[in-house]
């Protein structure tokens, strides 16, 4: 009976899990939450790739704790007081949340119990992995993002692109910051040439192996968060009418790909088999850009100067350190 | 044709894509694009009709590995619905926003949600309509947003968390449909669902994210204070259409998808809370300060009706009566589209002519703003139900089955809340036809008042003498077809 | 016992934990992190479901959920912490 051993490094994994998740919920320091939030984010990246989920796990070291915790930890620094600002709820609601909370946990365990004790075959993942050599690409996960369901990942650019443009009509940016030493620069010229090299290797990669336009994307956007941070007030991004258009760049060939199957009589986004490798990797170039160019744009909180023609430009004399 | 579906989608989203590349035309790229989406709503509606339900397996995988657009009755009408409300809104909102700085923020992300909410409508896939509600939540919560106003930010903030919680819970709910069936095409899940506990729970929690969106109380808390502070095409769209989507959403998993798994005791579940919240929306509708408070509160009351036709349709056995009662709920869904809308421009109206929309203040605006008191009374005689509203035939049609299946307590409920409902119309025009001088006469506001008295006409006279076609047209259903 | 239901238990605290903590939490900032963990605790539901032993091909679909979840998680949290600036930005006034 080895069963202890093979179990124990993912009990420890898993009581991790919780435990940074609680820790994290329920800090009353931000700047403590926001940390513990991170932390979480790799322990689950850690937790993906045990699943055997690996272009989740790159996605969600790039996404999930990285980005996310960028813009977390930005948030921070606009927050006047970052100690315990905890304001208690009264009693009976607290109860009442309490309550709902063991009303929903008890029958979701019994059922995840009952559901997932005994293996069941999908046919779904059969059919899946059956249909791949006719998707363009080999690697499953892609061939479901961009081919299969492809609909469903333009519809998620166009999320990505409502909130981006949320955050530009809500009000201006965030004032930049000071320039870097000369240290922090050097590093950042090194780093950033080598973040777009490696964007462009998980681009092309991601059509066998585990990788594709959202992590490119999302690494593509940590050269703009690094540029940003040491000093740069364009972050890399383009001005004007070339950063909307490179923010469109995405949804935009999808649909042009999408409508111009449909025109040839082959039907919206039904690529033909011997094209959709190159089309899928056409799309994935352009949702690369325009993911890198929103998340860049979400991490400068608001518009940036020049945005449209006509919008004034006021040069960012305010500096934070 | 069914590649006819993806134009309704397709057609914003073009559009959304030319106005942030020419911000300067975006007014007359929105309009284009809301006549040319109606379009296109009318011949899936023509189609629906002609040839039944309509699928379209997109990219030609077989749906469950693809992801499938169905249009059935209850879709293209609701779609139809969607399309002329957004015509008349982007009418009004060329003048409402002419030379503002939301200008350019509104039309594209008005766009996109119109964008999401055809593509909820016509998704067959229970993800993608996770990914189209959260389109929907996020595009809703920055529009809200707009009037820029502390209250307006304060509103939509609460909005946003509360809308995200909801989907989270629908994408909990989505993967234990995963879990227990193995698929999540809707059209598949119908045809393998079983009442067993894991359907149970998957359904209460799609149910419970939708609730928070649709606003059913207890709910609703965010809901008065996110619609009553937006810009008011703003409003207009997100209590006619936006709430619509989230209800439409309950309907088809109670009614069709989950129809083997809801009990009769289960519709207790939304029947209850939703005879709270027909009186007390329409009890705070009557107290409001504010005419577009009042017109939020009215509309939780207003969904609380449609969830007692929810309730009450679940409690029949499929066949016709429930078929009834489905197109009554589907009358009454648009009519109120259509009249809330209307009440929300006209108010809008009210608001940059006098400055503020205190009730008791509005002295004078029948005499200064004639043609959006009138609007504000039409829209008002559909709120209420009265003949020949689409509002009545509707209510009628719920007593009726109400009686007819013992269902009682119904009646007095919606009793009082039509009472309440005429009281807040009736102290609404008694203030706008007493004189004063709170209202000035500016310049005429034609392009935004004509919209708004279309949209108000619509519930009251054409829904209620030409809702004939609908009988027919509902029951056509893409997901139910061994029931009703 | 199983390793899916193993992390799909724990995906289900995890849901649970940030759902609690969305509701008492009164900062945004805190409101924001807790939604992060509980879709956390959603996509983990996901994955475990999609697991298989080795040997045998994990199912894709439900991983290819995630990823498109992850993506909106990102974007809904960037909207958030924008309004929240915007809104004390306001209140400075």
């Amino acid at each position: 009976m080895n069963g202890v051993f093979t179990w124990l490094p993912d009990l420890l994994l898993v009581t991790m899990l919780i435990g940074l998740g609680w820790a994290t919920v329920s800090s009353t320091d931000l700047k403590r939450a926001v940390a513990l939030f991170i932390a979480f984010g790799l322990l689950l990246s850690v937790a993906w790739a045990r699943l055997r989920a690996p272009d989740l796990a790159l996605a969600e070291a790039a996404l999930g704790a990285g980005l996310s915790g960028a813009l977390l930890l930005a948030a921070l620094r606009d927050e006047p007081s970052a100690g315990d600002i905890r304001k208690d709820l009264p009693f009976w609601q607290r109860s009442l949340v309490d309550l709902l909370t063991v009303a929903l946990a008890l029958p979701l365990a019994w059922v995840l119990w009952s559901v997932l004790s005994e293996p069941a075959p999908s046919p779904l993942a059969e059919r899946a992995l059956s249909a791949l050599d006719r998707s363009g690409v080999s690697n499953p996960v892609t061939a479901v993002l961009l081919n299969y369901r492809a609909y469903d990942t333009l519809l998620e650019l166009v999320v990505v692109l409502a909130a981006v443009l949320g955050v530009v009509s809500l009000g201006r940016e965030r004032p930049g910051y000071r320039q870097a030493g000369p240290v922090l620069s050097s590093l950042v010229r090194w780093l950033v040439p080598l973040l777009i090299l490696a964007a462009g290797y998980l681009l092309w990669v991601g059509a066998h192996a585990p990788g594709g336009a959202f992590q490119a994307g999302a690494t593509l956007a940590a050269a703009s968060v690094m540029l940003r941070l040491s000093g740069a007030d364009r972050a890399g991004l383009p001005v004007g009418l070339a950063l909307r258009a490179s923010l469109s760049a995405g949804v935009g060939l999808f649909l042009l790909v999408g409508l111009g199957l449909m025109g040839a009589g082959q039907g919206f986004l039904h690529y033909p088999p011997a094209w959709s490798g190159g089309l899928i990797l056409l799309i994935e170039s352009a949702a690369t850009l325009a993911i890198a160019a929103a998340l860049g744009l979400a991490y400068l909180g608001g518009r940036p100067a020049g945005w449209e023609a006509g919008d004034p430009d006021p040069s960012h004399k305010e500096r934070r350190p | 044709m069914t590649e006819l579906l993806v134009w309704p989608i397709v057609t914003p989203l073009v559009a959304a894509l030319l106005v942030l590349l020419w911000p300067s035309r975006a007014a007359s790229l929105g309009i284009a694009a809301a006549v040319l989406t109606l379009l296109s709503t009318f011949a899936v509606v023509w189609e629906v009709s002609r040839d039944g339900v309509l699928e379209l397996a997109l990219g030609g995988w077989s749906p469950g590995l693809g992801i499938a657009l169905r249009a059935d009755g209850l879709s293209a009408v609701l779609l139809v619905m969607s399309g002329l409300v957004s015509l008349a809104v982007a009418i009004y909102a060329s003048v409402y926003f002419a030379g503002s700085a939301q200008r350019a923020g509104f039309w594209t992300l008005w766009l996109l949600l119109l964008t999401a909410l055809h593509a909820l409508f016509l998704s067959g896939d229970l993800f993608n309509v996770y990914v189209t509600l959260e389109l929907m939540g996020l595009a809703a919560v920055v529009m809200a947003a707009l009037g820029g106003g502390r209250e307006a930010l304060q509103a939509a903030l609460r909005y946003l968390i509360l809308g995200l919680l909801g989907s989270l819970a629908f994408l909990a709910g989505v993967a234990m449909v995963y879990a227990g069936f193995g698929t999540l095409d809707m059209a598949a899940l119908a045809g393998v669902v079983t009442p067993v506990p894991v359907a149970w729970v998957a359904l209460t929690l799609m149910t419970g994210g939708l609730l928070i969106k649709a606003a059913l109380f207890p709910l609703h808390i965010w809901l008065p204070a996110a619609h009553a502070n937006a810009p008011a095409p703003v409003s207009a769209m997100l209590s006619a259409l936006v709430v619509k989507a989230a209800l439409y959403l309950v309907v088809r998993l109670w009614l069709e998808l989950f129809d083997g798994v809801v009990t009769p005791a289960a519709a207790w579940v939304i029947g209850v809370p939703a005879g709270i919240a027909v009186i007390w929306g329409s009890w705070a509708a009557l107290r409001a300060a504010r005419l577009k408070l009042l017109a939020a509160y009215s509309t939780l009351a207003q969904l609380g009706y449609l969830f007692l036709f929810i309730a009450l349709a679940a409690t029949l056995p499929a066949g016709e009566s429930r078929a009834t009662v489905m197109t009554a709920l589907v009358l009454m869904a648009i009519s109120h589209g259509f009249a809330k809308s209307a009440f929300f421009l006209g108010a809008g109206v009210v608001m940059q002519q006098a400055g503020h929309d205190r009730i008791a203040d509005l002295g004078g605006t029948a005499r200064a703003l004639p043609l959006t008191t009138f609007t504000l009374a039409l829209a008002g005689v559909a709120l209420v139900g009265l003949p020949p509203s689409g509002g009545f035939i509707a209510k009628w049609q719920l007593l009726t089955t109400a009686i007819t299946s013992g269902q009682w307590i119904w009646l007095p409920v919606v009793g009082l809340g039509t009472l309440l409902a005429a009281a807040y119309l009736f102290r609404l025009l008694g203030h706008a036809f007493a004189p004063g001088e709170g209202v000035g006469p500016r310049l005429a506001v034609v392009r935004e008042e004509i919209p708004a008295l279309v949209l108000a006409l619509t519930a009251t006279l054409l829904l209620g003498l030409g809702a004939a076609g609908l009988w027919e047209l509902v029951p056509l259903s893409a997901y139910a077809g061994r029931g009703v | 016992m199983s390793l899916t239901l193993l992390y799909a238990l724990t995906g289900a605290a995890l849901f649970l934990l940030g759902l609690r903590a969305t509701l008492l939490r009164t900062e945004l900032l805190a409101r924001v992190v807790a939604l992060n963990v509980s879709g956390a605790g959603v996509f983990l539901m996901l994955v475990a479901i999609a697991y298989r032993e080795a040997g045998q091909p994990v199912d894709p679909i439900p991983q290819a959920l995630v990823l498109t979840g992850l993506v909106v998680a990102v974007s809904a949290t960037a909207l958030a912490l924008a309004l929240h600036r915007q809104l004390r930005e306001r209140s400075d006034d």
